[in-house]
């Protein structure tokens, strides 16, 4: 019943955001258009790669397609629906987290619907394309993809939640959040088996950048229990973090008040 | 029943110390220097439903983060509270239904939005059903007289127009309390008597008690029927507003201009000269000890009278003056314990 | 007062010499702001080390693979290098399409006009501060790396050719962001145009994959075109520093860069009549 509310509430604020990216209807087109293009222009790089090598680590030029196509979608798909996401660490640093306090709606999630990220719609649309183009048009493997692809959205607004919490405790954090979510993307889009050791250790934990890119993708080309398992558990595992690591840090929350002395 | 009830109330936050340039940052990051800024020190008061209090103070002097902790914003580091029986930040979600915001310096109307988009998702906010809100928008539009502003997007409204949107937002589940943080922030005069006006009506029609804080005097004076004066953290006076003027409004200020030139020093017993200039002198005196009428006669008596301008102190001189005996008494608590 | 261009520098005289004094003043001082930010440098060399760390993943991949020690004439190790070097280029740039633009528009071009400077030249000073330390930091981070994982640059001659090559592709980039940033003259939105000149660096400059493995045809279109000479010169000069392919990649160069600050001057000229006749 508190679900239903919540989700409610949610459709009602969805409906503002694009309301609102409507407000400008030539610039929103070419944001979304635009992203789509930028997108384009970094898959050449593989198009390149793969006309002079025939694979990397075991994945070829299809295996790449699903992969930004798993990542695109997911990444648009979270920061067009949860797009505050991306300036949580600045509202908690000047303390315009006070809007979402003085409403009667869970804060968090509050905040997080309350930004789309317009550009992230041409992310989400680029990532259908790319799957697309990856010919893969079986039932299951179309379901498979949008498991994925909602789970890795669940994962990056929980990673980017979790990043920019730590504003609670050092102030300003933006810049070490847009680095972390760059590492993330940056990281996403190579095949996991280009790492190895500690490094892949950091990729399945730290900066969870595998299991929105890699482990998605190989899933989608083709169903284990494992994934799934590693998909799902880990969405749930860092979605519980982040909002719990938020609340805790909601308590030190200083509404912009904290002074920064110069001496 | 107390609507608010506060109880040695306190908080401080963290201040981080960073010396300027790559040093200091280097340094900061390794060693943080922290200093504890105690915004607001154990304060303790009560507010009636349906009163009128204003909190005034200078800058930095506390109002803010009190009615910070009084909507659940912020948690005290210290104290008690209840807001309508609930313990804000313990009870933060069921204390905004009841409570209506509004903080002068952030902005709660969707900016690309026309107003009343903001004002149907409010609604859905404060889940009310789709009738009501649409009743209630009739209503405060009628109110605040904004039924031809609310179709146009926020960023195109002055700011006074947008400040009347505010209100009128945080009015719309039928709060039984309203606090205003600097509600009339950067406005000018008519767009602050507007506001000024259309609060007060709500407090009589619909008796929603009103918690306002500002550094202008003149909402206080407009609106408030208590009020309480805050500086460093503390309550240094509280009373009504009637009573604060009849402490302190008995000291007029008179400004006159004679048609010649004046060679004479102007003598009157009770009277204070502060300025001669070469046709004018500007007067003070209490008149509670000389009469306005016997002092008047006086000026005329010494010259052609051209010009003459009676003028009690603003309320904001009152309230400084309460200040600075506030300073001198703290300078005076220091060296005593030194 | 636009005379002052570079074209006019003739003879040092002593006023000559005065005029670059000042230019050098105003790009120290943007140096020294520099280091006001660390933070921004900070991360910036956080983003420098990450690229760099998945390259050196993808490509020690892709030579193991391939089962050779060359591929297209470059090692590993020349591979990397040459990718720190462009990656270096790449992230040390500041946004000057963007900032002329925003002076053309807000007037200030106008109002530089009869200042004792040039606008392009202190454009210029500026910009070269601001880029120096960047480039300095993120040479610094991702050497370190590259040398750490695979050893020192491949040929030592590299360090002092790549300086005169990374100055000459600087200014060739500054050229081009400056016209950019002058199309604000004729054009609202200048961005579309930054953001195409910026995909066209990163595919046909050689940034993330040498010009060296594209197909023939490719490359040879690349070269043909000034956005090679921002990033793949340089890149190339310092892990292969032989004297033809150092003299001819430079001397290509100095051919771009002569014709773009010829295609620049007019441009502002162009653009400064324009204003003229408008009134600002």
């Amino acid at each position: 019943m508190k679900m239903f509310r919540e989700l409610r509430f949610l459709t009602a604020l969805w409906k503002a955001n694009l309301l609102s990216a409507m407000e400008y209807r030539i610039p929103f087109l070419t944001q979304v258009l635009g992203m789509m293009l930028n997108n384009a222009v970094y898959f050449v790089f593989w198009v390149i790669f793969f006309d002079r090598f025939d694979n990397v680590g075991g994945w070829g030029l299809r295996d790449m397609f699903i992969l930004f196509g798993i990542v695109a979608t997911s990444f648009g798909l979270g920061i067009f629906l949860f797009g505050n996401a991306t300036s949580l660490a600045d509202h908690i640093a000047t303390g315009r987290l006070d809007y979402y306090l003085s409403l009667p709606r869970p804060v968090l999630l509050h905040q997080l619907a309350s930004r789309s990220v317009t550009s992230g719609l041409g992310d989400f649309f680029y990532g259908l394309v790319s799957f697309a183009f990856a010919g893969q048009y079986g039932p299951q493997s179309i379901a498979r993809f949008l498991l994925g692809a909602i789970f890795g959205a669940m994962i990056f607004v929980s990673f980017l939640t979790l990043v920019q919490s730590l504003a609670f405790w050092i102030g300003n954090a933006s810049m070490i959040a847009s680095q972390a979510t760059n590492a993330i993307i940056t990281f996403a889009l190579y095949p996991i088996t280009l790492f190895d050791g500690s490094a892949k250790l950091i990729l399945f934990t730290l900066i969870p950048a595998a299991l929105v890119g890699s482990v998605p993708a190989e899933f989608v080309r083709a169903f284990t229990w494992t994934q799934l398992f590693q998909i799902v558990g880990a969405g749930l595992v860092i979605c519980t973090l982040s909002i719990f690591v938020f609340y805790r840090g909601l308590r030190r929350y200083e509404s912009g008040s904290a002074i920064q002395v110069q001496v | 029943m107390a609507a608010i009830s506060v109880h040695r109330l306190a908080k401080s936050f963290e201040a981080r110390q960073k010396a300027a340039g790559m040093r200091g940052s280097l340094r900061a990051l390794v060693r943080p220097v922290k200093r504890l800024v105690e915004a607001v020190r154990e304060i303790s008061f009560e507010m009636d439903q349906a009163e009128l209090l204003g909190f005034i103070g200078p800058n930095g002097a506390g109002k803010s983060t009190t009615i910070k902790m009084l909507t659940g914003i912020l948690h005290p580091t210290s104290g008690h509270a209840s807001v309508l029986d609930f313990v804000p930040w313990k009870q933060r979600q069921k204390l905004a239904f009841h409570i209506g915001t509004v903080f002068g310096q952030r902005p709660q109307l969707w900016y690309h939005l026309p107003a009343v988009d903001t004002f149907l998702l409010f609604g859905k906010i404060y889940e009310m059903d789709d009738r009501e809100t649409e009743r209630r928008i009739a209503f405060l539009a009628e109110a605040f007289e904004i039924q031809h502003l609310l179709e146009t997007p926020v960023r195109k409204l002055s700011l006074g127009q947008r400040m009347r949107c505010e209100v009128a937002a945080s009015l719309l589940h039928k709060p039984r309390l309203l606090l205003l943080d600097e509600p009339s922030i950067g406005l000018d005069v008519v767009a602050k008597q507007r506001i000024r006006d259309t609060v007060r009506r709500m407090n009589d029609e619909e008796g929603v008690g009103i918690l306002l804080t500002s550094h202008d005097a003149g909402d206080i004076e407009a609106l408030c029927k208590r009020v309480i004066i805050i500086n460093h953290g503390q309550i240094i006076y509280q009373d009504r507003v009637s009573a604060l003027k009849r402490q302190y409004l008995t000291t007029k200020q008179v400004d006159v201009r004679y048609d010649r030139e004046i060679e004479t020093a102007f003598t009157f017993p009770g009277v204070q000269v502060l300025k001669t200039g070469r046709y004018g002198m500007k007067l003070r005196f209490d008149s509670r000890r000389t009469s306005v009428e016997r002092v008047i006669s006086g000026l005329a008596e010494f010259g052609n009278l051209v010009d003459v301008t009676i003028s009690d102190p603003s309320l904001e001189r009152v309230i400084r003056t309460i200040y600075e005996a506030d300073e001198t008494r703290r300078k005076g608590e220091r060296n005593g314990h030194a | 007062m636009p005379s002052m261009g570079a074209s006019s520098t003739i003879g040092l005289s002593g006023s000559r010499l005065k005029a670059l004094d000042k230019y050098f003043s105003i790009f120290k001082i943007q140096l020294i702001n520099a280091f006001a930010y660390p933070a921004d440098l900070f991360s910036r060399v956080f983003s420098m080390l990450i690229f760099m760390w998945v390259f050196l993943q993808l490509w020690t991949v892709t030579y193991a693979a391939m089962g050779q020690t060359q591929i297209d004439g470059l090692t590993l190790r020349d591979t990397l290098w040459y990718l720190m070097i462009a990656e270096m280029v790449l992230l040390s740039k500041p946004r000057l399409a963007r900032t002329i633009a925003e002076n053309v528009k807000d007037g200030t071009v106008a109002y530089l006009l009869n200042r004792p400077y040039h606008f392009l030249l202190y454009q210029l000073s500026v910009g070269l501060g601001d880029s120096l330390l960047r480039m300095v930091v993120n040479a610094a981070a991702g050497g370190a790396l590259i040398w750490l994982m695979l050893g020192p640059p491949p040929n030592w001659l590299g360090v002092p050719l790549v300086v005169i090559a990374l100055l000459f592709a600087w200014c060739i980039d500054f050229c081009l962001n400056a016209m950019i940033g002058l199309l604000a003259f004729l054009t609202e939105d200048v961005s579309a145009f930054e953001w195409i000149y910026s995909k066209l660096v990163l595919i046909l400059g050689g940034v993330l994959i040498p010009l060296d493995f594209f197909p023939d045809w490719l490359r040879d279109f690349a070269l043909s075109l000034p956005f090679a000479y921002t990033t793949y010169a340089p890149a190339r000069i310092f892990i292969d520093p032989a004297w033809s392919d150092f003299s001819g990649l430079l001397l290509r160069q100095v051919a771009w860069l002569v014709a773009l600050s010829i295609l620049l001057g007019l441009f502002f000229q162009l653009g400064v009549r324009r204003l003229n006749v408008n009134g600002g």
